[in-house]
């Protein structure tokens, strides 16, 4: 998992300053995290922190289409939102957000994202992990069997214990498993710096080998 | 398309059919035996310029007609004034004429108004047709009279010729009408026929599922309450308190299961989990993926396991529902005792396991969709 031992710069763009303030506390126990920059607009400047964590709807607006522009300026972005629609939470991933987190969904989910992202390492939720299963979209990667049931229980269950145990095999091996499911998004529809990074990240991990990500490769062409 | 729009298509078609024919038979009438007439008499006309215009006119009012007719756009007051207006240009024709030829070999117009009549006044009432003919025969005479030529030959041809080519044309509106009102009645006969047999299949049904609550109101449901009612059931007893929130959410759903709503199993769920959260449970409810329509038995089927898992939640229950072309899995995982899982799970239940280390119960089943043709 994120295993990170830098000290990671964080930016929250939100339009209620109580929700800031929330993120902010909840960030403040971890120490490696320090916020340097709260906001309620999304024009910020790409690089302003090492990620960024963006409500996606501002002032009743979808701010998707920023996600687009700062991804492709290499800012790492996730996308934290009330909204759980599988469109919304797609159409995130495709944009380039280094991952989705739902406002219900907690502290763990939100630092956890945090520290993988500054890695640019893949961290799936269980919202973000039923959007992927349930994705049907004509360009959705091919998931193996044990992808599927990993990221499908870790959705139902919220426990990779207990997704391992009824699995039959390790925490860690869930876990390889959702981020491989994860990463293979990263290799579909258009190419940004950000899902290049986690790429080249996932095979200095060995998630992947340079052979399986040859979709990446016929996309950007 | 419901039984009834079918049938009034083969109506229509019915009568379109028949129209077709009408304007083949006029069409080839005019544009055929008219201009051969008037080509063969041309030079005998006079003058020319009134026996051209009026065929021309007449070839109008027939384009017109026909097309109105044809795309069922030809309205009484139309058809009236176009039928009129053919009346009118047939005097003009005749006043062409050489005088005492109004119903001689040179004659064309005559017979031409008839059966633009029939044409334009087909969807008329019949004396509309009948009043058509009759003018069109005192034209003819009114020529032959103002001729000097209304002899007794000239009476007898004209009988002759208003019994047979009015006739023909009186009987062939007759049958034309005759047929499509057949087609109608019949239409409607069928139309009445498979309304009734929907409405008597939809009063079975509606009979069918009334009596399979009342048989479950009367298994499940009244001994509860009676053994309530009679105290041998104690309501502090936890054992009862479930068997009574598993009862309550199944009613709930039963009720909910004959609701129309887009997603009846996400209808269905919530249905149970407002039972849940009614007595303090946290219920979180998520669904991915494009529902198929489920049958009501595999509704039933899906959502009971959630549904037994709720009834027993301590303090919060997830429910999610992933749907992919493969399959529709149905999951809950609730903080409960193990001994909520004792009933036998169904066909559909893939997992029913109390996870000891995360002291919850994970309930999962699915239903394996058709695989897509």
């Amino acid at each position: 998992m994120a295993s990170t031992t830098r000290s990671v710069t964080v930016a929250i763009v939100d339009d209620h300053p109580v929700v800031i303030e929330g993120i902010q506390t909840w960030l403040s126990e971890e120490p490696r995290i320090s916020v340097v920059h709260t906001g309620e607009a999304v024009d910020v400047a790409p690089g302003i922190a090492d990620v960024l964590i963006l409500d996606l709807n501002l002032h009743g607006r979808l701010v998707i289409g920023s996600i687009t522009t700062l991804a492709a300026a290499g800012q790492r972005v996730i996308a934290f939102s009330q909204f759980t629609e599988q469109r919304i939470v797609l159409e995130s991933l495709e944009a380039g957000a280094c991952g989705f987190v739902a406002k219900n969904e907690g502290r763990a989910h939100l630092v956890n994202a945090v520290l993988a992202a500054a890695d640019d390492r893949p961290y799936v939720t269980p919202t973000a992990a039923g959007v992927l299963v349930g994705d049907r979209g004509a360009s959705k990667p091919q998931l193996s069997t044990q992808e599927r049931t990993a990221l499908l229980w870790w959705f139902q269950s919220m426990s990779k214990a207990s997704v391992a145990r009824r699995m039959g095999v390790s925490v860690h091996t869930v876990d390889v498993y959702i981020r491989r499911a994860r990463v293979k998004y990263a290799q579909v529809g258009r190419t940004a710096p950000t899902k290049a990074d986690m790429l080249a990240r996932a095979i200095e991990d060995g998630l992947v080998t340079p052979d399986e990500i040859t979709g990446y490769e016929s996309a950007a062409r | 398309m419901t039984a009834e729009v079918a049938q009034g298509v083969v109506a229509i078609r019915f009568a379109n059919a028949v129209n077709v024919g009408l304007v083949v038979i006029v069409g080839v009438w005019h544009l055929g035996l008219d201009t051969m007439l008037v080509v063969r008499g041309w030079q005998a006309y006079e003058p020319q310029a009134v026996a051209a215009g009026s065929w021309l006119a007449l070839t109008v009012i027939l384009v017109v007609g026909s097309t109105l007719l044809l795309r069922s756009a030809l309205s009484g007051r139309t058809a009236r004034l176009l039928a009129a207006a053919a009346l009118l240009t047939g005097a003009v024709a005749l006043a062409s004429y050489p005088p005492g030829e109004a119903i001689g070999d040179l004659s064309w117009a005559g017979n031409t108004v008839g059966w633009f009549g029939v044409l334009l006044l087909i969807q008329r009432p019949l004396w509309e047709l009948i009043t058509l003919l009759v003018a069109n025969t005192a034209v003819m005479v009114g020529f032959l009279a103002a001729d000097g030529a209304l002899d007794q030959v000239a009476v007898s041809r004209l009988l002759a010729m208003v019994c047979t080519t009015s006739g023909i044309q009186l009987t062939f509106m007759y049958l034309a009408r005759q047929l499509n009102d057949g087609a109608r009645d019949a239409t409607e006969i069928a139309a009445g026929q498979a309304d009734l047999l929907a409405r008597a299949t939809a009063d079975e049904t509606v009979h069918a599922e009334r009596r399979r609550r009342y048989e479950y109101l009367r298994v499940r449901v009244e001994p509860l309450l009676r053994g309530l009612a009679e105290q041998r059931l104690d309501p502090a007893d936890s054992v009862v308190r479930r068997r009574a929130a598993v009862e309550a959410a199944r009613l709930r759903r039963l009720f909910a299961e004959t609701d129309d709503t887009p997603h009846p199993l996400l209808h269905e769920l919530r249905a149970c989990a407002d039972v849940a959260e009614r007595r303090g449970v946290s219920v979180t409810l998520l669904s991915y993926g494009d529902l198929p329509v489920l049958p009501t038995a595999v509704r039933r089927e899906l959502v009971e396991g959630p549904l037994l898992l709720l009834a027993a939640a301590v303090t919060r229950a997830r429910l999610t529902v992933v749907a992919t072309p493969q399959d529709v899995v149905v999951s809950a995982v609730v903080d409960a005792p193990p001994q909520v899982i004792a009933e036998s799970p169904g066909p559909l239940t893939v997992s029913a396991m109390y996870d000891q280390e995360g002291d919850q119960l994970w309930w999962e089943s699915r239903w394996p969709a058709q695989p897509v043709a």
